[in-house]
């Protein structure tokens, strides 16, 4: 049997929940063993392949729609899609920003913000994502499962990839389901 | 008894035990949220449910009677599912955002119990409605977002605390939680008590000061007794890194049930006096840090010439703040070793030498705070319980729904007054008047319990009327309040002088209640400091040093004037003060919070503070203090002081075991 295929994706997130999987140390040479890790933020293969992964993990809630195509896409090539982490499994700290309108956000950010000048200017070039509500992964495309933290803990997350690597469903509970 | 299965389990449990304490009983844990152990069971979260033998619903455990042979299950699918649903309502009501939530990873009992199910998620989305955050408050904030409407906090306020400043307006999904008529909470009739605070299950009501100051399960929790006044109320010491973090109520208390006052909850925190870390001594004029060694040998030098000076020699005034152990060695040592004329506490017997000039004549002649648990009529005289002993306020003020009489006497406006269903105002100093009166008409209603001897009744109400400025209306009125009621307690403060208490005594025995007077006393060792014979007032005279066991305790104005240009002070402290700064010899002792000892309470209830801090290292503890000054004075100050508590009649039974 071959190695189940693993990629990675992220969105509205920081990269915290890929640097806690990086936090795993040196178990992740025992995850590369079981399983065959492709495409991710961190390695040099950009998108899962076309062919399909076994699972495809996504950190970050969906906050426009070029998120959107990631999100798609991901569900598109992999069989079991796993929501990464706060922003992913319910829209996280960039999820405080649906508490205003898109207009007052962008405003805030590139006109009314401390550092900058007055030349501020909302970027309107059509070509650029079109920027949304920010949305768990699971109110865009259907997820399959859910780990939460901020971020999670690198001991959860290599429990979930040495599940998945093995074929098996991870089941967080215990000392490894925690929300925060 | 009934008969219940649960889970298999079959218990017997009494009529009227809900399914929920049935099922604590049996050792099975129900999940809850609205329930709490001290409050009246409300049914509002849900969470709860089980299933029932026979009944087509889940029911709640926490209001569901038990009924005979029922036969409940817990744990079933169908109760599982509805729990997850139940809770998935909950969160998505508001916005839960635990990543950034003080209470998230352990203090959150909502966030607790979905990890317990094993949730990792939740299928709705949150209301996503920005909800108000209430910052106005000195000690809470309320935000709202976090609110599940458990109302355990507007229960804990009325049921608890007897103030009912908080509430909710209106229905189904626009219900909010509201302080007054919706006014700020820091605007609202509020006390601080900071129960609100304790009972809330999640982090929408939060106390600022211990907020981000680390995980409840990441600090020492420490069960002592606050020392802020003299009903010596339980409670359990957070603490972090020898830090104090904060200070909850504690449940167990046979003394206060978990309930605070702001004295006791939020002051300490707010201490930000100036720490006496090292012994000092006055050098040119300054204050300088010494050796314990060398300030021990200033004060030798300076006092050892006083020994047997009876009326030039040492005045000596310990804070009733200190443990029972330190403030008999400052007896000893003062009264015994040098026969000091003076040797008194800081209250100077304020709070206490009315009670004990009547124990002198009659023994023991109050009870303790339980008796207000049955109270229907409590008669508060001459105390300002808003202010003073608050938590025997909130005892008085949560029975008032209950239909019990709340009666002031008290020659000054008093915040209880509001609330009173009488108020009586005699002309200052008459009170005693007022009180004869009151048993004459007793008597004259022919309520009376008790056999007057020789009472001319309606001489009686006649120089009550006269003397007090009261109509005899009011009298008969509140004297029938008293005399109809079947239980009535009276409750006495620091204004009643001997006199008046005795005339208070003697209307409660007519009022036929048994021992029923409770008497607040200020401080948390009055009652020691009394029993120890330190009430007499402070006045210098012709001494020629003085000794001040300050302790954590604050100087007062007229006691610095009173002792400003002595030859010689010393002065036991752990903060600096004026009067620290007066002082010839300044030795470093601990704070409340790092002292182990013993104090008695009001009630004559012998409580052990324990330490929840440790102090550096050169700061004695107070007893330690005295005895190292003994020690080079040659003067023996080891005392059996339980002995030493019991020597004279107490006003109410001592609990010394
Ligand atoms: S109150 Fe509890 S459930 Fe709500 S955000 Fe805070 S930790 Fe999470
Ligand atoms: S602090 Fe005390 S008085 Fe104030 S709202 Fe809370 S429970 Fe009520
Ligand atoms: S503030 Fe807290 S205790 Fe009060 S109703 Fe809301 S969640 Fe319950
Ligand atoms: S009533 Fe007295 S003992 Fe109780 S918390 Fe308040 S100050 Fe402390």
């Amino acid at each position: 049997m071959s190695k189940p295929k693993i990629s990675t994706d992220w969105m509205c997130g920081c990269a915290g929940c890929h640097m806690s999987l990086l936090d795993i140390d040196e178990r992740i040479l025992k995850i590369a063993e079981l399983a065959d890790i492709r495409a991710t933020p961190i390695t040099d293969l950009k998108e899962p392949d076309e062919s399909g992964v076994d699972v495809g993990i996504l950190e970050g809630g969906i906050n426009n729609t070029a998120n959107e195509e990631v999100a798609h896409r991901m569900r598109k090539r992999c069989k079991i899609l796993v929501a990464l982490g706060d922003c992913a499994v319910f829209g996280g700290v960039p999820a405080m920003r649906n508490f205003f309108t898109l207009e007052e956000t962008l405003k805030r950010a590139y006109i009314e913000t401390e550092s900058t000048d007055s030349e501020g200017k909302i970027p309107d070039n059509p070509e650029l994502a079109r920027m949304t509500r920010v949305r768990a992964v699971h109110e865009v495309v259907p997820v399959d499962i859910f780990v939460p933290g901020c971020p999670p803990d690198p001991d959860v997350i290599y429990y979930v990839l040495s599940e998945l690597a093995q074929g098996r469903k991870p089941e967080l509970k215990g000392e490894l389901l925690h929300w925060h | 008894m009934l008969n219940v299965t649960i889970d298999g389990k079959s218990i017997q449990v009494p009529e009227g035990t809900t399914v929920l304490r049935a099922a604590e009983q049996a050792g099975i844990k129900v999940p809850v949220l609205c329930d709490h152990p001290h409050l009246v069971p409300f049914g509002g979260c849900r969470l709860c449910v089980v299933e029932v033998e026979g009944m087509r619903t889940l029911q709640p455990a926490c209001s569901l009677p038990v009924s005979n042979n029922m036969v409940v299950k817990t744990n079933s699918d169908k109760v599982q599912a509805a729990r997850k649903f139940v809770l998935t309502l909950i969160f998505s009501d508001r916005n839960h955002f635990c990543p950034y939530c003080q209470v998230s990873g352990g203090d959150c009992e909502l966030q607790n119990a979905a990890l317990e199910m094993g949730m990792t998620h939740w299928d709705y989305q949150p209301n996503w409605k920005p909800y108000p955050v209430d910052a106005s408050h000195p000690y809470l904030v309320i935000d709202h977002n976090r609110c599940i409407l458990c109302r355990r906090c507007v229960r804990a306020c009325g049921e608890l605390v007897g103030n009912f400043t908080l509430g909710i307006e209106e229905r189904g999904a626009s219900s909010m939680l509201v302080c007054d008529l919706g006014v700020p909470f820091g605007e609202s009739s509020c006390v601080s008590c900071g129960t609100c605070s304790q009972v809330c299950p999640t982090g929408a009501i939060i106390d600022r000061q211990s907020a981000y100051q680390g995980l409840e399960k990441k600090v020492e929790r420490t069960p002592s007794i606050c020392v802020g006044c003299s009903v010596g109320c339980g409670v359990e010491i957070l603490t972090r890194d020898n830090r104090l973090v904060r200070i909850l109520g504690l449940w167990d208390s046979p003394v206060n049930g978990g309930v605070l006052c702001k004295v006791g909850r939020f002051l300490p925190l707010d201490d930000d006096r100036e720490r006496i870390t090292r012994p000092m001594v006055r050098k040119d004029g300054k204050l300088q840090p010494v050796s314990w060694d060398e300030a021990l040998n200033v004060i030798t030098a300076q006092l050892k010439p006083l020994i047997n000076q009876k009326t030039h020699g040492v005045a000596a005034i310990a804070s009733p703040r200190l443990p029972v152990e330190a403030l008999a060695s400052f007896k000893k040592l003062f009264k015994d070793g040098f026969k000091s004329d003076l040797v008194t506490s800081l209250e100077e017997g304020a709070t206490t030498t009315s009670a004990s000039l009547v124990a002198q004549e009659m023994g023991a002649f109050e009870t303790n705070l339980e008796a207000l648990q049955s109270a229907d009529c409590v008669v508060v005289v001459g105390a300002d319980l808003y202010h003073e002993e608050q938590v025997v306020g909130f005892m008085i003020k949560r029975k008032l729904p209950a239909n019990t009489a709340l009666v002031v006497i008290d020659s000054a406006d008093n915040e209880f007054t509001h609330l009173a269903r009488a108020t009586l105002n005699p002309v200052a100093g008459s009170e005693s008047y007022v009180l004869r009166g009151l048993g004459a008409a007793l008597v004259k209603l022919d309520l009376a319990k008790g056999t007057p001897a020789g009472m001319n009744a309606e001489a009686e109400l006649k120089t009550a009327a006269d003397k007090a400025g009261i109509r005899l209306e009011d009298l008969s009125r509140v004297a029938s309040l008293i005399g109809m009621a079947s239980r009535p307690v009276f409750v006495y403060g620091r204004k009643v002088n001997a006199d008046t208490l005795k005339a208070l005594v003697e209307l409660s025995r007519l009022a036929g209640a048994g021992q029923s007077l409770i008497g607040v006393r200020g401080a948390a060792n009055s009652l020691a400091a009394a029993q120890l014979g330190l009430e007499q007032p402070f006045k210098r005279n012709g001494h020629q040093a003085v000794y001040v066991a300050l302790g954590d305790d604050q100087p007062s104005q007229r006691l610095v004037q009173e002792i400003e240009g002595v030859p010689f002070l010393v002065v036991q402290a752990s903060h600096t003060s004026r009067l620290t700064a007066m002082a010839d010899v300044v030795l470093p002792v601990e704070m409340w919070a790092e002292t182990s000892g013993h104090y008695l309470n009001l009630e004559g209830r012998l409580q052990a503070s324990t330490p929840a801090l440790k102090p550096m290292e050169g700061v004695y503890s107070n007893t330690a203090a005295i005895e190292a000054v003994a020690m080079r004075l040659g003067i023996d100050v080891t005392v059996d002081w339980k002995a030493e508590l019991q020597q004279s009649p107490a006003p109410v039974t001592l609990a010394i075991a």
